[in-house]
């Protein structure tokens, strides 16, 4: 239909400004692009993927899907909590914190040589999604991106070393329609 | 007494040799009352002890007391400092640019010849200018008195490295990388000591007070009843300063 509808556009602008005949070709690009998007959103398998840690089924604070679509809200009113007002309370009372040093601590990613993975490595936990979605953080530029030490792990990440691969079969994997549905919503709690 | 400040250098500094039998002969009295602190007191109320999920109040104002009297090396502050923020790890910046919590500064009496060499942080102002003139909130003081930057708004203008009068702010002009987890750090913004607020939320002192072998003592100033609270009154202190009316929790011994 777009396509008819730029054919129709281009024969008429013929009468009229050079400037008015250059609109067409670029509405026709568009419709193309825009085509193709479509297609791939509509049809698994397509586009890229993307891998995300095997869980052994331990949930963070809130559960993972949750904290998918909730985690910047949770970080930013955390860091709002902690160092404008002092409160550094654990979230649920317990192990978990809610800091971004924990979110670190036990999503730290270990490669094949059992050393951590830094912030500019894709397999780290971070960049592998936010890479994927093309949203840049800078949380890194001034917080520490691996553990001190050991870390502390929990269940959330399988203890295996290389946790995330493209082509190992079992590991879960997300396609664009599933990360249309989990795309956060921009709430801002700045004041 | 007037001092002029003479020489004031970054973390490796040589400290003034001035003889410990002569400091304690000159002040016999601030030493004896550092001594009656010193020995196995606990330094830290815990009167006014919030828990980790109440906010800061203002009903506490932490303040440090420090004794230029005592011979202690201020490098070894120095030090915890550096260790427990993870400071020292820029590798491009100049040696003026480097990030310093605390300097160690060398006053003399060019009349008399008489030498003192003292710690200066942030002095921790009731009223900090570098609070007052900070364009986006960053800078700020917690109700309980400490003066920090909040790093997510620091858009890094240094505006409060102009204001403040005690040269107490640094500028992170590097990428940083392997950061402490508790003191997040980065290029293009402005830091300072925060009395290492981690600790004292986690009922623990200041690093350099630790390190300090008691020349310096942390407490709540609002409570009468903390050791500086007393000592303050007893024996006194000073400000650096203090013709500035910025009330700095900060005070001094022995200068």
């Amino acid at each position: 239909m777009w396509l008819h509808l730029n054919f129709n556009f281009g024969f008429n602008s013929s009468f009229v400004s050079k400037s008015l005949k250059k609109l067409p070709l670029t509405v026709a690009g568009l419709a193309f692009i825009a085509g193709i998007n479509t297609v791939n959103a509509n049809q698994d398998g397509l586009g890229p993927k993307i891998t995300i840690p095997e869980s052994s089924g331990e949930s963070c604070i809130l559960p993972s899907a949750e904290m998918r679509r909730q985690h910047p809200d949770l970080l930013k009113h955390d860091r709002i909590q902690t160092l404008r007002e002092g409160v550094r309370a654990k979230a649920d009372g317990g192990k978990l914190d809610g800091s971004l040093k924990q979110c670190v601590n036990c999503h730290a990613i270990k490669d094949a040589s059992s050393k951590f993975v830094r912030i500019d490595n894709d397999q780290h936990f971070c960049v592998s999604c936010h890479k994927y979605a093309a949203v840049s953080i800078d949380c890194f530029q001034c917080h520490r991106d691996i553990p001190e030490g050991d870390g502390e792990f929990h269940a959330l990440t399988n203890h295996k070393g290389i946790n995330y691969s493209n082509i190992v079969p079992g590991t879960s994997s997300l396609t664009i329609k599933d990360m249309a549905n989990i795309a956060p919503e921009v709430i801002s709690d700045d004041n | 007494m007037t001092i002029n400040i003479e020489n004031e250098k970054k973390g490796a500094m040589t400290t003034t040799n001035v003889e410990s039998s002569r400091r304690n002969f000159i002040f016999g009295s601030v030493a004896a009352a550092g001594l009656t602190v010193a020995p196995g007191m606990m330094l830290y109320q815990t009167a006014n002890a919030r828990s980790q999920s109440e906010k800061a109040t203002s009903k506490v104002r932490w303040g440090m007391l420090v004794d230029t009297t005592k011979d202690v090396d201020w490098n070894k502050c120095v030090d915890a400092c550096n260790n427990e923020h993870g400071l020292g790890n820029e590798h491009k910046s100049r040696d003026d640019q480097k990030t310093q919590y605390i300097r160690v500064v060398d006053v003399k009496n060019k009349g008399t010849g008489y030498s003192i060499s003292l710690p200066v942080m942030c002095q921790h102002c009731e009223k900090p200018p570098c609070v007052d003139v900070c364009p986006t909130g960053a800078s700020m003081k917690r109700p309980d008195g400490i003066v920090l930057v909040d790093r997510h708004r620091c858009i890094g203008c240094r505006y409060c490295m102009m204001a403040c009068p005690y040269k107490a702010r640094s500028f992170v002009h590097e990428v940083l990388s392997d950061q402490k987890e508790n003191t997040p750090r980065g290029k293009g913004c402005v830091e300072s000591c925060n009395m290492c607020v981690n600790r004292i939320d986690n009922g623990q002192e200041p690093a350099c007070v630790e390190a300090s072998d008691g020349a310096i003592i942390f407490g709540d100033l609002n409570n009468p009843e903390s050791p500086i609270s007393k000592i303050l009154a007893k024996h006194g202190g000073k400000q650096i300063r203090a013709d500035l009316k910025l009330n700095p929790g900060v005070h001094y011994q022995g200068i």
